[in-house]
């Protein structure tokens, strides 16, 4: 794979992206219970992925990935990454609302559901497009590519 | 309010339409049907709930719609900070509100509820503030050729 023609923020946001796809399928979220029947107690609990919670925060980060990895493939097929700051703001953008928006489900997690390690390295990924995004906006600027 | 562009006006219309709209009915539930004489006559088992305990969604609304009224804002208080990317960024989190909003009363609505005024409110609030951000950003091109 060729990557000479992306730029560092856009290789970071690419990444982070991969790694918050796979993210996606760990547990985000787990509820637990307990049942006394006639003196004995029996307990579980059930993990959730991110696409098995019931929560419109699933969407928005497949947008949000979709939208740091188009520019980096478009890069790497030789088009230029089209409207490369644009898509650059729209990758700092969305990311950055994800990342405040994990963040609020991390305080304010749906019914009675625990939070599992999904939700915190979802939380790390989110940042890390955002950080991405960000950076290939200032390189953007400054003309970098690498 | 002089220095707004027509698009700026109408995304920060859309964003009031959202902020308010987030505040009526956006789920019912209906109540469980009890037999005659339990309930007594005039008393509704149905209740309503608005988008701020109904779903998550709540969050990023509220941001979509602050945005969208954010150069109202800043030209009523008379700031002399002009941010370039904030119409593309009310294009963009408008657009992204309407993908949301739609999956919401269609995916991910609760099973058995009922799909209240306020949401189809949000949702041409939030067409309303993607269109804004839209002609603000054409009206931004247009000025600066």
């Amino acid at each position: 794979m060729e990557t000479n023609r992306l730029s560092q923020g856009q290789l970071v946001a690419a990444v982070s992206a991969i790694a918050l796809f796979i993210i996606s399928f760990l547990p985000w979220f787990d509820i637990s219970g307990a049942v006394t029947v006639g003196g004995t107690t029996i307990g579980g609990s059930k993990n959730f992925n991110l696409w098995e919670a019931e929560n419109p925060l699933d969407i928005y980060l497949l947008i949000v990935i979709l939208v740091a990895l188009v520019p980096a493939a478009l890069s790497l097929l030789g088009d230029g990454g089209g409207d490369a700051p644009m898509a650059s703001m729209a990758t700092a953008l969305l990311a950055g609302v994800g990342t405040l928006l994990i963040i609020y489900q991390i305080f304010d997690t749906p019914g009675d559901l625990g939070r599992k390690i999904g939700l915190f390295l979802g939380l790390i990924a989110c940042a890390g497009i955002a950080v991405g995004g960000y950076l290939s906006m200032q390189e953007d600027v400054g003309g970098e590519r690498y | 309010m002089g220095r707004l562009s027509q698009g700026q006006i109408i995304a920060a219309v859309g964003g009031v339409v959202l902020l308010v709209a987030m505040f009526l009915p956006w789920i019912g539930i209906s109540g469980p049907t009890l037999p005659s004489g339990v309930v007594p006559g005039g008393v509704d088992t149905s209740t309503s709930e608005n988008i701020w305990k109904g779903s998550s969604l709540d969050i990023y609304l509220a941001i979509t719609g602050v945005v969208a009224i954010l150069p109202a804002l800043m030209a009523l208080t008379d700031s002399a900070e002009e941010f370039s990317f904030i119409s593309a960024a009310t294009l963009l989190l408008g657009t992204v509100a309407i993908i949301l909003v739609i999956a919401f009363l269609t995916v991910d609505f609760p099973d058995g509820a009922d799909r209240k005024i306020g949401a189809f409110i949000g949702l041409g609030a939030a067409v309303v503030i993607a269109v804004g951000g839209f002609r603000a950003m054409q009206e931004e091109v247009a000025g600066e050729i």
